[in-house]
């Protein structure tokens, strides 16, 4: 048998389905679209059938959904920002719901999750950054917000180190979330993929009883992973949005 | 030579790292058990500062998948 080089960048590139060219910009529909596509569908329809018929009494699926969004909305949005930060309820959530779901989805065989590549997630950061900026200088007043970067009561000389020091922070912060939901999904995916592959890269069938638990195990370290991850993400979203909105501690 | 800077690298992040959330686990689990009802309080912070730390690996592993698929 001629021995078959095992990329795994190579497998986790997305794929092209249906190749696609709006003026000379390319938005092929790959597998990674699709997933990203199932997963809001997924991730509506759940939650419309949850809300449909709310009783008083919630049964077993309202109850779990009502965990989740209770979750949401007293452990993040309340414990990071206060109670005037409920009105960011809806834009926290649906970043939640989005990056779960994808993290959930990009686990099944054949998709190609869209938050483990570099464009989804920094899509996802610039919009918590451009959102958290928004507000705060239309809240605070341009000069005020950044204003508001420095701690009051220091001297004049430190000040001028401080704000650059702020700048920057505040620059990285979309970076950092980026690259953290990016790289841990990426992580997962690279391992599961390593540890399938040992069957062609040794090329023997003796090293499967010993890959596919471990394949099995990762999966659902992944699964753990996907929760963990939508939650971190949304978290530091509400940390900076807390930030913004009370700049004084 | 590249691959061999990615091993090494990822390797070394994966030592620091390891240390640092032993540490944060030990101290944080330490916390809860002096003081039970606080755990929701001290498990919120030990995930926050987990994740910190593990950004540090994670920079190193995009630097050593930029240098693995470099060659």
């Amino acid at each position: 048998m001629e021995k078959e080089s095992f990329d795994v960048l190579h497998e986790l590139a997305p794929k092209v389905l249906y190749p696609l060219k709006v003026g000379g910009i390319d938005i092929s529909i790959t597998n990674t679209v699709v997933t990203m596509f199932a997963a809001v569908i997924v991730a509506a329809a759940i939650l419309i059938i949850a809300a449909r018929k709310t009783k008083l009494v919630p049964g077993p699926f309202q109850n779990a959904m009502e965990i989740i969004i209770e979750f949401i909305r007293n452990d993040i949005i309340i414990s990071m920002i206060g109670k005037d930060g409920l009105p960011w309820f809806p834009f926290l959530g649906t970043i939640f719901f989005f990056i779960l779901f994808n993290n959930l989805l990009g686990l099944v065989p054949f998709s190609n999750t869209p938050t483990g590549r570099l464009s989804g997630p920094l899509t996802l950061a610039v919009i918590v950054f451009l959102s958290i900026h928004v507000y705060g200088i239309r809240k605070h007043g341009l000069i005020k917000y950044f204003a508001g970067w420095i701690p009051p009561g220091l001297p004049i000389f430190i000040q001028f180190i401080v704000f650059p020091l702020e700048a920057i922070s505040a620059i990285a912060k979309p970076f950092s979330l980026t690259v953290r939901l990016f790289a841990n999904i990426l992580a997962g995916h690279v391992i599961i993929f390593v540890f399938l592959g040992f069957a062609i890269m040794f090329d023997t069938l003796y090293v499967v009883p010993l890959s596919l638990p471990m394949v099995i195990i990762m999966m659902c370290l992944e699964v753990l992973f996907s929760a963990i991850q939508a939650y971190v993400f949304t978290v530091l979203s509400a940390m900076y949005i807390g930030a913004a909105i009370n700049p004084e501690h | 030579m590249g691959l061999l800077g990615a091993g090494i690298g990822m390797g070394m992040a994966a030592i620091g790292t390891g240390f640092a959330i032993g540490l944060l686990a030990g101290k944080a689990v330490e916390g809860i058990a002096r003081q039970p009802e606080a755990a929701g309080v001290i498990r919120t912070a030990m995930i926050l500062g987990i994740v910190f730390i593990e950004a540090i690996a994670l920079y190193t592993l995009v630097v050593s998948i930029l240098l693995w698929t470099k060659g």
